[in-house]
Parts: structure tokens; sequence; C-alpha cells
């Protein structure tokens, strides 16, 4: 077509008809091979889908409207919607405006073109191979997972663990066992009163004997009774070969070092503190006439951060008296963010080049002008650069639009487990696909689909034709 | 467990060992295809020198489809090579990964289906009994039959007619644990009933080891599990009928299998993170922290999976030995470097529940018959038999549901084990959820919230919701 439009401008007005048909057949000539590959591999399928959307799950009998009944009626497919609304309300803004940053930082620095290559980077990749990066990145364990150990780092500066922290579902009052009574507040403390002279001897199970040796544990020995002071011991009162004694100080059985202990005076407040040795010994020098008891501090069992699953099933919930299913539907997954993280770190690089292309073929002369007029350079760029880039910021903007209405391979490669049908990071995209060629096939639903992801990209599309061509 | 619904972690494992064996195949191929066809002959049983004495030379070839890759699929191929020397038949086996239903239904529907296949699932295989799509196998494989257990033929059987023969089986039945960490609790026998397995798991916290790893993260598992626990407290009878929803989920039997798992699931401090960490724990990783790669240390004492788990294990570290005695006759250490061991018991009972003890669940591949040529024919009479069985037997990883398959040909002692509970199963169930149809994913979230308030209360709630589903699901 372009071709003849050319000719009708710019060709002689007298130019014969017979020539003008000869040119036309050309055209169409030429025109065929691409008409037919379009008709074959894009409208019959579309066509085909769109018939295939009023049929039923094996695409042997007319059901007239009822898959597009069922898409809004349904838990599953309302998921994917929710969650096509949250990829589109959240992933084009941000995308924009890191792309407009970078560019923009870019135009500032020295070594711009290594920066924008390193940024650009990540566009280059498939996206499985980027989803499987950042499978790893969200593990769970912070020793693998970047992002769990960033986290960590950060939360054992403020809350540091303890020496012997409890593992999940685990109380301190659980490790009492022998001559030991659960305390306050997470405390343990000893069952009898103790006196200066006396010796306390307390009991835990519970704690890995591993844990011990790291902690350079050795067999624990009672401590010799010393006048004026009270001597103690805690160790591991478990028995590998006889683990249901549970009183007596047996051979093999370990001293807990390195905890922390208080002396408590009968109103509770704390008279002296001290931490045991390795045999799991301790003494509280002249300390006065008592009674006493002992307490073993909280702080020993303080767990430490064990990791945030990125990709599992938490999520922000109203918690309200709405309906389970609006629950859902208004809740925003976890996965749903560190996905759209991922994305983000794929397609910044797309956005800044487009932006800073932009930014290349901006007149400087405003931006000079509102300098010479006394502009800040945050009012230049805000009042003038931003401006003068809306339109290439538009198209970017309506591009990712597009992009994430149809999102599917990080949702289908970050989100196995969850992006089946009904699966918290599901997307109409791979319910489109898991319903279409997955396990329980229904054609009929799954072109449904389709047919309503195409409804809604349909806009966006057409606006940013509507750009170019009118360019 | 239908594979292709189910599982990421399975589909994740299955891609790394298929980018691990494509990397090493160039390497191996030959020495590889040399080694197997020695190896294939060389350690068949003593008495079965060839691959069956009954057949002679019939050539022409056979399609054959199943869903193994990778080097299942390199073991399957060792099955078939004997085989096809002796007989000339050329088998042009198609691997279709976990799209096997897919797959049939698709060529079947097309009028173009391999001539031999194997399917994980006997629904599909009385489907196409339903449709004569497939053979009848009497006149096939005759007396031969009878070399199944009576609970593995009836799930093949359609209108009084076996359809199908049973290769490989795959046990729900175990919980496997790793010896070292018994040892730390001072534990010297694995339970036999459902209480001593809640007394040995508080020996073992009170030891400061966790006792369970449990794949909870999706529902699937805790189905599996909870399956498990209906099977041995009521038994095979009314796991059918419940499959069939003749036995409403409101029952009496249905509560008692949640409340009887909820001594388990009740206890986050029996459970690897507590209930929140095993809502997050997947499989394969949830038995990586029972059997962990060197460099890491157990953080749990026992993996409630079927025994396709052995091959994630064994792959973790090739130091792990099956047993309850280390490499070199050393003690099992905890420590992966060193000389670490697997091992696995039945899932119990409970006391009173002991007949239960040996109906089991599992699941198994089926070999079906579309088109019956002479060499389709031979080829299923093939699998059927001890000789096919006792290859792979030996290669590891693999059970056969075939009583004559001897225990002898199992590498180690506790595959033979695992091969002899199939065998000797009274009762034998595939998973209960795959045969609920379409309402299969609310029962998974059901088990999911069961996981997280297994309460008296929210047990109650859980089965009225469930009645619901089934119904509107079934129809009855």
């Amino acid at each position: 077509m372009a071709v003849v439009a050319v000719d009708q401008q710019h060709g002689p007005a007298r130019r014969s008809a017979r020539r003008q048909g000869q040119h036309h057949l050309q055209s169409l000539v030429f025109l065929v091979p691409g008409a037919v590959l379009l008709l074959a591999i894009v409208i019959w399928p579309a066509i085909a889908t769109i018939r295939y959307s009023f049929y039923n799950a094996t695409a042997t009998k007319a059901v007239g409207l009822s898959n597009y009944k069922s898409l809004f009626s349904t838990a599953d497919t309302l998921i994917a919607f929710r969650n096509n609304v949250i990829w589109v309300l959240v992933f084009p803004f941000i995308v924009t405006v890191i792309g407009l940053v970078f560019a923009v930082l870019s135009e500032h620095i020295r070594w711009a073109t290594a920066f924008k290559i390193v940024i650009f980077l990540p566009i280059v990749f498939s996206v499985t191979a980027s989803s499987l990066v950042f499978t790893q990145i969200f593990q769970l364990d912070p020793h693998v997972g970047v992002m769990n150990a960033i986290v960590q780092t950060v939360e054992d500066y403020f809350h540091p663990p303890g020496a012997y922290p409890l593992s999940a579902g685990q109380t301190a009052a659980s490790l009492a066992t022998s001559g030991v009574v659960a305390g306050p507040n997470g405390t343990l403390e000893s069952g009898l009163e103790v006196r200066a002279g006396g010796t306390v001897r307390m009991g835990l199970t519970g704690v890995n004997p591993d844990t011990l040796t790291v902690l350079g544990a050795r067999p624990a020995r009672l401590p010799t009774p010393s006048a004026g002071a009270v001597t103690g011991l805690v160790w591991r009162d478990f028995s590998v070969s006889n683990p249901s004694n549970v009183s007596g100080v047996l051979p093999g059985e370990d001293g807990f070092p390195n905890l922390h202990l208080a002396l408590l005076r009968s109103d509770g407040s704390i008279a002296a503190t001290t931490t045991t040795d390795a045999f799991g010994r301790f003494i509280f020098s002249n300390v006065g006439a008592g009674p006493f008891h002992i307490q073993i501090q909280a702080s020993n069992f303080t767990q430490g951060f064990s990791g945030t699953f990125w990709l599992g099933p938490q999520s922000l919930t109203p918690t309200s008296s709405l309906s389970q299913t609006a629950q859902a539907l208004l809740s925003v997954p976890l996965i749903d963010i560190s996905m759209i993280l991922a994305y983000l770190w794929i397609w910044a690089g797309f956005t800044m080049v487009i932006v800073a292309a932009g930014l290349a073929a901006l007149d400087r002369e405003a931006q000079e002008a509102a300098h010479v007029d006394g502009a800040t350079e945050w009012q230049t760029f805000r009042r003038v650069t931003i401006p003068m880039l809306a339109p290439v910021l538009t198209v970017v903007f309506v591009t990712m639009v597009i992009n994430v209405l149809k999102i599917f391979d990080i949702v289908v490669n970050l989100g196995i487990d969850t992006s089946q049908p009904g699966g918290q990071s599901s997307t109409l995209a791979s319910d489109v696909y898991y319903l279409g060629f997955g396990g329980g096939v229904h054609t009929g639903l799954a072109s449904a689909l389709a047919v309503m992801l195409f409804i809604l990209v349909l806009p966006a599309m057409l606006f940013n034709l509507k750009r170019i061509s009118g360019k | 467990m239908r594979p292709t619904l189910r599982g990421g972690g399975n589909t994740m494992s299955q891609a790394r060992a298929v980018l691990s064996v494509s990397g090493r195949h160039k390497l191996f191929s030959v020495a590889a295809l040399a080694g197997l066809l020695a190896l294939a002959a060389s350690m068949v049983p003593a008495g079965v020198s060839t691959a069956s004495p009954a057949l002679g030379h019939i050539g022409g070839s056979v399609s054959l489809w199943a869903e193994w890759t990778g080097p299942e699929q390199r073991d399957f191929q060792a099955v078939l090579s004997p085989f096809e020397s002796e007989t000339g038949v050329t088998i042009n086996y198609s691997s279709k990964g976990s799209n096997m239903d897919t797959a049939i239904d698709a060529a079947v529907a097309g009028g173009a289906p391999p001539q031999v296949a194997l399917v994980p699932d006997p629904g599909t295989l009385l489907t196409l009994a339903k449709k004569g799509a497939i053979e009848p196998l009497a006149p096939v494989i005759g007396s031969e039959a009878s070399d199944y257990g009576a609970a593995w033929n009836n799930l093949v059987t359609y209108n009084g007619k076996l359809y199908g023969v049973w290769f490989k089986g795959a046990n729900k039945n175990t919980i496997w644990y790793n010896p070292a960490e018994f040892a730390m609790a001072g534990l010297k026998s694995t339970p036999t009933t459902w209480q001593q397995l809640l007394a040995d798991a508080a020996t073992l916290k009170r030891a400061g080891v966790t006792p369970f790893s449990l794949c909870t993260d999706i529902g699937w598992p805790v189905a599996d599990l909870w399956q498990n626990v209906y099977l041995k407290t009521a038994g095979a009878t009314d796991y059918d009928a419940l499959a069939a929803h003749n036995i409403p989920w409101t029952g009496p039997t249905v509560t008692t299998a949640f409340d009887t798992l909820a001594q388990l699931v009740g206890q986050p401090s029996y459970l690897l993170g507590g209930t929140k960490g095993s809502l997050s724990n997947s499989y394969p990783t949830c038995a990586d922290k029972v059997f962990p790669k060197p460099g890491t240390m157990p953080q749990a004492a026992m993996v409630i999976e079927a025994d396709f788990v052995v091959n994630e294990i064994v792959g973790n570290s090739a130091n792990y030995t099956a047993g309850t005695i280390g490499a070199g006759g050393k003690k099992c250490t905890a420590n992966p470097a060193d000389t670490p061991c697997y091992d696995f018991f039945p899932f119990p009972a409970p006391a009173a529940d002991q007949m239960n003890n040996s109906a089991i669940q599992g699941s198994g591949d089926v070999a079906m018959l579309f088109k019956p040529t002479a060499a389709a024919k031979a080829v299923v009479k093939y699998l059927g038999s001890p000789e096919a069985g006792a290859i792979w037997a030996h290669l590891g990883g693999f059970a056969s549901p075939n009583k004559m398959v001897p225990l002898t040909s199992y590498p180690d002692p506790v595959t033979e084990a695992d091969a002899s509970e199939l065998q000797h199963a009274t009762g034998f169930v595939f998973s209960l959820d795959d045969l609920q149809g379409s309402w299969e994913p609310s029962l998974w979230q059901d088990m999911l919230n069961f996981v997280k308030n297994p309460s008296a209360t929210n047990i109650a709630s859980i089965q009225k919701t469930m009645q619901a589903q089934a119904t509107a699901a079934m129809g009855h």
C-alpha cells in the first residue's frame, strides 16, 4: 500500500490509467506472500478462537455465551483479572519512571555508555533465564537467596539472635526438663530456691547436639560448691543411650556453654548476672544471704531472621468481615510484587533507551532558556523536560501496559506452582495457556479468555497506532 | 497424583535431570550404550539368560509412548534393547513427558495413536477401554496376568476384561528418615504404629531434632498425606467409596482421619519451620532438608513422601547409602560429606487399625495395546515379563508390581523392601484427589486450610465445605 501512496503523491499527474493498473497488479503480487502468511497464522486462528469461545470444553458443542458468563463468575478467572489489574496499575508507571530517571542520569555521568549497556543487558537474556536467576535470588534460605541475605544482615544488626535460637513452633518453656520451670516473658527459672553455698542443677532438652558442639560444649560437670557463692550447672539432659532418663547428669550429656544467666532476689529483681563455661558451670560469688532463683534469660533463645518466602503464599489481605472471595480478590500477593521486581530489572533498560532517544532528539533551546531565566535543575526538569518528553513517555507507558496485560512468561517461570488456574499469581494469559493446553483442558473457556484479553489490549493498541500514524 | 497439573518442584527437578543428562550425554553416549548392553546381558539374574525364550525373530517396528525422559528414558531403553536384538523388532520410543494423557487423547481423536503406550493413570486406560480404543490383553499375556496381585489387575479391568499390564510402580506408603538423626535421639527401631510415630517424634524433639519436614506449600502433598491417613484408618473399601463420593465428606471416617492427622500437623514444634514454614516448604526442597547436599546439615529427621524421593536423595550426593549402615560399613553420619544414609519405614496405621497396614497408596505406569500387530503384542508381553522388570530393577530407581521379578534383582535392601511392599499389597489405591474431577483444586485448598488451622471446629467446617463441593462437582 505504501508504494501506491507514494506514487500517488509524487508520480506525474499525466500517468496513464494502464500504467496505474500495472502498478496495482505489481503491488498485489508483492502483497500476496505476506497476506497469505497473515491470513494463515494470524487472521484464521483469531477467527477460530472467537468461534471456539462459544463452544464447550472439547470444542464439540456450541454453548452460546456460557463461557463468557463463567469468566466473570468463577473465582479462578477473577483471581487472574485481579493479578492483571495489579500488574497494570503498578508496573508500567514504575518502569516508565525508572527509565526516565536512568535516561536523565546517563546524560549527567561519565561512562554513560557503559552504564547504559549494563542496564540494558537484561533485555537480551531470555525471560526464562532471568526467571531462573530470580528463583535463586528469592530463595528462602538466606545462604542462597540474595534478597533474604540483605534482609537478614539488616535484621540481625538490630535484633541479634541468641546462642540457642528456638526453632519455629518451639517455646522456651518446652526446653525445661529437670529442675527448671518457665519464667515470665520467655525466661526459664530454677525450680528450687538456692542460698549462698548452694548448688543448682538445671536440665534442658530440645537443643540439637550440633548447636552445642559449635559452641564448644564439653561433657557436663558439676561445679564444686563454694562458701558465700551460688554455683550450678545447666546441661543437656538427654542421653542417647537412655532417652527416657531425665534426672541425673549421665555420661555423654554436654553442658550448655555461653548461656546468659541472672541471679534473682525473692522480689524478682536482678542481683547479679553471669554466663556459663564450656562445661555448663556457673558461679555467682559473694551473693549475700538469699534466697535466690537462677534465671536463664530470654535473649539466649531469640530467633534469628529465617527468611521471607518471596515467592510464597503470603499476601496483603484486607482483614475485615468480607467474604472469602472478596478477600481473595482484594489481596495483593507478595509473589506478584516479587515478579514485578524481577520484571523491572528486565525492562528498565528498554524504557531507558527509548526515553534517552527521546531526550537526545529534544530541542535544547527551551532548557537553556529556562536556565537563563534562573530556573533550577529540578524546575527545568519538571516544567520543561518532562512536558516536552510527554509524547515519548506516553508511548513507553502504553507499550508497557500492553506488555503486562498479556504478561505470561515470567508468571509461568517464577510461579510454577502458583500460576495454575486459580493459583495466587495466575494471569489471564497463563490461564489461557493452562486451560488451553495444560491438564484439564477447556478449549472453550481458554478461547473466551483469549478473546477477553484481546478486547482489553485493543484500546491501548489503537491508542499507540494512532499516535504513531499521527506523527 | 497427575504430573500434568501438579508439582512445580517436580517439573523443575525433571528439567534439571534432563539438563544434566543431555550435558553428559555427548561425552558418554557411546560408552553408556555399550555399557548398558553389557549390563543388561550380564546382570539379568541366573536362569534368565535371554530376554524371553518364547520369542523368536519377529521383525517389523512398534511405536511406543511413555512419560520417561532423561535418566529414566535411558533406563527404559536399556529394558527394551535386549528385546529388540532378540526379536529384530525396532521400537520407536517417544517420550511425552508429563503430557501423556493429553497426548494420548489427541492421538486417539486424530486416529493415529501409538501401537503401545504406558500411562501413569489407570483412569485414562479405563476411558480408552470404554471407547474401544485399546485391545483386551487376555489373549496376549494369558496366565501371566496372575503374576500381579488382584489389587493391581482390578484397577485395569473393564467389563471383566483385562486391558493393562503394570510395568512400573510407585509407593506412596513410605516415610523416609535419616538414620543418623534417629540415632541422635537414641531411637533404635522405626515405628510400626501411628502412636509410636508420634512418641518417637516427641523423643526426637527432646533431643533437639525437628521430627518432620512436611512438603506442604501446595495442596496435593497434603492430600497425599491425608489419603495415607484415611487409608490406614478407614481401610481400602471405604477409601474407594469416598473416592466415588458414596461416603459423605461429613462422615465419621473422614473426621477420624482429620483428627488423626491433626495429632501431627497440630504440633507446630514437630514441623520444620512450624506451621508457617511448612506452608512454604516445597517438594523437593522438603526432602533436601532431611537429606541435604554436602555443605549443609540435616534440619529434620523425616520426610513423608513417595519412593520417588530416592532420586532426589541420591542426586544430592552419591555418598548416600541405602539402609542403616553407612558406606564402607561405617556409622551413618548426619554430615552428608561423610557416610550419610537413607531408609524408609511403611506409613504406620494406628494401633487399632493394624489390619489396614498392607493397604497402600501409590501410582504406576501401565502398558496398553492400541494395535494388535504381532510385534506390538510381543512388546506388551515382554513388558509384563519378569525379565523386563528385572533389568530396570538392577539399574535402580524402579519398583515392579510384578511378583515374579525376583527381589534379589534390586540393588539395595531399601529398594527391595519398597518393591516387596508393592508386590504384597492387599489393597492398592490411587490418589483419591485425582478421581475428583473439577473440584480437585478446591480439595487441595481445603487441605491447606486444614494445615493452617487443624482445630476441631475448623475440621468440622472444612468437612461441610468439602461435602458441598463434592456434591456440586460429582452430582450426588
